[in-house]
């Protein structure tokens, strides 16, 4: 099984498996990483590394970022580059992401979790007057 | 004057500086400046992989940072200084950079700094390194985001690390 590494600034990661909890109960090999104000990039890989050693059973990894260019991707990503494993690394973590995730990870490898990660994240985001409009025309 | 901000943060680009400085300055070119950084190829890639939107990432060492900086394409630029570390920022200067005020970011722990707050360590090399910029007139500030206060932070580097300042 793929493993999943949630890397996000204050307790946001922590709060994405708190809520994930909630909604599809306790996941294995899911690990979450915090960035703290005092922390240096090279502190924060060391932290990754470890979370992504704890997850990776060998069919990789896939790293959820909350903000492209920021230090949890960038740590993230320089690990990407230069390590031996196969990981990749989405930014924009949200919880329909990660909750769709967590209902697909068994069997599929690691390129097709990527596609529903986007595929989730992106249609997660829905604006009520328009959700109102489409589904209640009829 | 082409260069609006010089930034010494040891995170380099990172999402203080894509989302709040950029919004603060219309940032054309961010010169990230270190020579350690600019020869390693890979952390090349990662920063101008990570550009914001109508912006263009270099990574330079510090004499073709200044070099860059005084010559003719800097005119029509704002450019925003990314150094990693308080010697970086002298270092400038000492290679012929006009910098009228140097800004401490992000100075995370590196191994025999000492605490100054949550955000900023220095290193005894770091603040022999500041002091001189301040003796050389260069107004030395620590700000995070851009709504903190652009106050002079050598006395509290000088109160809080006397042993280094003197």
């Amino acid at each position: 099984m793929v493993g999943i590494v949630i890397v996000c600034h204050g307790d946001m990661a922590d709060g994405l498996l708190d809520a994930a909890r909630m909604i599809v109960g306790e996941q294995e090999g899911i690990a979450g990483v915090s960035l703290r104000e005092m922390d240096a990039v090279e502190g924060l890989m060391e932290r990754v590394a470890a979370a992504i050693e704890r997850v990776d059973t060998g069919d990789g990894t896939l790293v959820l970022a909350d903000l492209f260019g920021a230090s949890p991707f960038n740590a993230s990503a320089r690990l990407a580059m230069q390590g031996d494993s196969k990981i990749e690394v989405i930014t924009g973590v949200n919880l329909p992401m990660l909750l769709e995730l967590a209902v697909h990870r068994d069997g599929e490898t690691l390129e097709q979790l990527v596609e529903i990660a986007l595929e989730a994240g992106i249609s997660g985001i829905e604006t009520l007057s328009q959700a109102l409009a489409l589904k209640t025309a009829s | 004057m082409p260069v609006v901000h010089v930034r010494m943060d040891n995170r380099l680009i990172h999402g203080q500086i894509l989302v709040s400085w950029n919004a603060e300055f219309k940032i054309h070119h961010i010169i990230v400046t270190n020579d350690k950084v600019a020869a390693d190829p890979l952390q090349v890639t990662l920063l101008k992989a990570v550009a914001p939107i109508g912006a263009t990432v270099s990574v330079l060492s510090i004499k073709d940072c200044v070099a860059y900086c005084n010559g003719p394409q800097a005119d029509n630029e704002n450019i925003f200084i990314i150094a990693k570390f308080p010697e970086d920022g002298l270092a400038l200067v000492e290679v012929g950079l006009n910098m009228p005020v140097l800004n401490l970011g992000n100075q995370a722990y590196v191994r025999g700094s000492k605490k100054l707050s949550n955000t900023v360590y220095l290193t005894e090399s770091g603040v022999k390194a500041l002091k001189k910029l301040h003796e050389m007139g260069i107004r030395i500030t620590c700000r995070m985001m851009p709504p903190d206060p652009a106050s002079e932070y050598w006395p509290t580097v000088e109160k809080r690390l006397p042993d280094w300042a003197k």
